[in-house]
């Protein structure tokens, strides 16, 4: 079987890498530089708003190229199954943690008793749940048919995008029900 | 304003010049055309996809950077209006757009690798459905953008 070639890795691990990065930028808040429209001024990093709104849109896709092209460029150097099971247990781990943050959610509605825990977002409670879903992804990947990892699968770059616009639709939802 | 007014119109008319290059790759691509073209919507599935590969990625990139520049302005000016108004869902739409955009401009490098010539067969699937994905997205954006300036648009 032939090895894709670097571009296309390049390509898709850019893709993949900058959507990752960026929802991460949007719900940590991490700008490179902030904008404030009404005075023209530019900050470099996360500052609060001066004599108007500040925008981070620009700072937060700033951050995510500067991550994209760095994790495309190490993709492009190191063998191509190693990026393909990177990939793959990335996004199990995501979408196991997924899944258990959503089970403690149905917990805490059902339990006849009060769980606050499971429902705040503490350090404690999040740390459990990507330890599970790191353990979950680690074993499916495990065992996933070797067939699976020796080339980069190419429709990664459409998934991966997808799942990021659904977690950035869910972020917005308070605009939609208040 | 006047200046803010004319850009938004190109920015407009240039995202229809993305809509209809796009459309037409994606038709011809997820629809192609075996026979000779007879009626209109043969043909419009009959146009050669690969020739539409750089005029997409151009308009998309000038669309978007002048979009991202209208934006600016936008931020302190429509968007407060909206606010005051309640218009929350548009506001919320509108906050969806530039994410939509941004993913859509993260996938023209791929789109662009998928698309090189010779075109490879190891990647007509991930071609087809990045060509499709990249049309919904610019769909999307434009509808969105559309109703965004009839909510409050400039020189309102």
């Amino acid at each position: 079987m032939m090895a894709s070639s670097k571009l296309a890795v390049f390509t898709v691990v850019f893709g993949v890498a900058y959507a990752v990065i960026y929802v991460i930028s949007t719900e940590v808040n991490l700008p490179l530089l902030t904008y404030h429209p009404v005075i023209g001024e530019v900050d470099f990093l996360w500052t609060p708003e001066r004599r108007g709104p500040a925008m981070y849109w620009y700072g937060w896709m700033l951050t995510s190229l500067f991550g994209a092209l760095a994790l495309g460029w190490i993709a492009s150097a190191v063998p191509e199954p190693w990026v393909q099971r990177v990939i793959l247990f990335v996004c199990l781990a995501a979408v196991a943690y997924l899944l258990f943050y959503t089970l403690a959610l149905f917990i805490y509605d059902k339990a006849t008793v009060e769980l606050e825990f499971l429902k705040s977002r503490s350090l404690s409670v999040v740390a459990a749940l990507v330890v599970a879903a790191l353990v979950v992804a680690a074993a499916i990947s495990f065992f996933a048919p070797a067939k699976w990892n020796q080339r980069l699968w190419p429709g990664w770059v459409c998934v991966v995008p997808i799942g990021a616009l659904a977690v950035l639709a869910y972020y917005l939802t308070p605009y939609f029900t208040r | 304003m006047a200046f803010w007014t004319i850009l938004l119109i190109i920015h407009g008319l240039l995202a229809v010049a993305l809509l209809g290059a796009i459309t037409h790759q994606a038709v011809s691509v997820w629809m192609p055309v075996r026979s000779k073209a007879g009626n209109f919507v043969t043909r419009f599935r009959a146009v050669p996809s690969t020739s539409y590969v750089m005029a997409i990625i151009v308009l998309y990139v000038v669309t978007f950077v002048m979009g991202a520049w209208i934006y600016t302005q936008y931020r302190f000016t429509s968007r407060l209006a909206l606010e005051q108004l309640r218009f929350f869902k548009t506001v919320g739409v509108f906050e969806m757009k530039e994410h939509v955009a941004t993913i859509g401009m993260i996938l023209l490098p791929a789109y662009w690798a998928f698309w090189r010539q010779p075109l490879s067969e190891d990647y007509a699937a991930a071609r087809k459905n990045v060509t499709l994905l990249l049309a919904i997205i610019v769909w999307a954006n434009f509808l969105v953008g559309h109703i965004a300036n009839n909510a409050r648009g400039f020189g309102s």
